[in-house]
């Protein structure tokens, strides 16, 4: 069978949320590269009948075609040989949905303040900071909580999904002005999900540590 | 207002080692960051050459490197290479910044003012560590909210609040980050179990609304 194909972009925070999930689960991806910046391929007609949003990335395989982020990392996680990054746990499981859902309902509004930040796109930066900052301390509450309970990832015990989707605001937020002094937990966490086996980085976030 | 004498800046667990992290005290930006060999070192958060932040470095050994041209430093702060003039034996008047810094009762500490040398160390206690906490209000209105969220009076020794709070007695780190931003280092004497942890950690969610910040609804 052959490989998923991801539409990418790699300044994309999402098109890397989508990479890095890939690379951590063992799933072989072929990339399209679109130039979205300045060349707008997103807004395309071809790009459009896929993707009506023109949202980066999309998905396709075997006839599927996928324009929700988290949906598509359920998609790779759930292919044969993939690395189990999907807790067996129901209430694990339900935590990793949970969480997931934050990322892309709550914390869109990290990606909206970086690409308003790099790339031009409309918007209030300072609103847009001042709300990803506030959520990032509920994520920060939340794992300070999760160390306590001696759990070193989002859904749990082991690395999930969620731990991918939440690192990449996180490690970007430099890019829209916030630092990572204020997140103690937060940076240990981070630290965890860079040595797991797979991981990649992108523009913006530096590959040492 | 200075208090001179031990601030503390950070819960040890919390830096790691072989890691950095920035944060201010009143202002000044600070870098702290810890060998591999597990020694904490507090220096001014610049870098000798061009002036970027080191907190965005990282930690090599027993070196912290600059993410921007990696001059490396040593635990003393003098600058042992160069990697545009690998070499060049790197004269010791190139230095960071260094402080005088210690751990003790949970916490890593910096002595104030800033550069001067080292008094008599900060007390110790045996202590477990409940978190930091990072307010967007003076120092001196985070403590007020204290006592109401933890339902217990509170005593202040420097830049430490003992706070009773009946089932368990805290110790907490006072850092005025700059005149308008506070951090909390909360810790709990001894061994308290995961429910009374939890416990606190929900109060000092709470703190954060007394203190006037609002839901991100
Ligand atoms: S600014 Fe630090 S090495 Fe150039």
């Amino acid at each position: 069978m052959s490989a998923p194909v991801l539409s990418n972009y790699d300044l994309d925070d999402q098109c890397y949320r989508l990479r890095l999930t890939a690379s951590v689960a063992g799933v072989a991806l072929d990339l399209v590269n679109l130039d979205a910046f300045p060349g707008r391929d997103h807004l395309s007609r071809g790009y459009l009948a896929k993707n009506p949003l023109g949202r980066l990335p999309t998905l396709e395989h075997d006839g599927l075609v996928l324009c929700q982020p988290a949906a598509m990392q359920l998609y790779l996680a759930g292919l044969p040989g993939a690395r189990a990054l999907i807790p067996a746990d129901p209430a694990e499981q339900a935590r990793m949905h949970d969480w997931l859902i934050f990322a892309d309902r709550d914390l869109a509004v990290a990606s909206a303040a970086r690409a308003c930040a790099l790339m031009d796109a409309p918007g209030d930066e300072v609103a847009l900071r001042a709300r990803s900052r506030a959520l990032l301390r509920l994520l920060e509450d939340h794992m300070t909580r999760q160390g306590t309970l001696g759990q070193g990832y989002v859904a749990g015990a082991t690395l999930s999904l969620a731990d991918l989707a939440l690192f990449v605001p996180f490690a970007l937020s430099r890019d829209f002005g916030i630092d990572h002094d204020d997140f103690p937990a937060l940076r240990l966490w981070a630290r965890r999900v860079r040595r797991c086996e797979g991981f990649i980085t992108m523009p913006g976030i530096p590959d040492y540590h | 207002m200075t208090i001179p004498g031990w601030s503390p800046i950070a819960l040890s667990r919390d830096i790691e080692a072989g890691s950095s992290a920035g944060t201010l005290l009143e202002g000044q930006e600070i870098v702290v960051w810890r060998d591999q060999a597990g020694t904490a070192h507090v220096w001014e958060d610049r870098c000798p050459h061009r002036g970027m932040k080191l907190s965005f470095g990282f930690v090599r050994g027993d070196h912290i490197t600059c993410l921007y041209h990696g001059w490396a430093f040593e635990g003393s702060g003098r600058c042992t290479g160069i990697p545009a003039h690998p070499a060049l034996d790197v004269p010791a008047t190139i230095c960071a910044t260094t402080y005088a810094a210690t751990e003790a009762a949970g916490m890593i500490w910096v002595f104030q003012p800033l550069g001067d040398p080292a008094g008599p160390p900060p007390d110790d206690a045996t202590v477990t560590p409940v978190r930091s906490l990072v307010l967007d209000v003076p120092l001196e209105a985070a403590l007020a909210a204290l006592p109401e969220a933890f339902e217990g009076p509170l005593i202040r020794e420097g830049q430490v609040a003992l706070l009773d709070a009946g089932a368990v007695q805290l110790r907490i780190g006072l850092q005025a980050l700059s005149a308008t931003r506070s951090a909390l280092h909360i810790t709990a004497l001894g061994a308290p179990g995961t429910g009374l942890l939890l416990d606190l950690l929900e109060r000092a969610q709470w703190l954060r609304r007394l203190a006037g910040e609002e839901i991100p609804a």
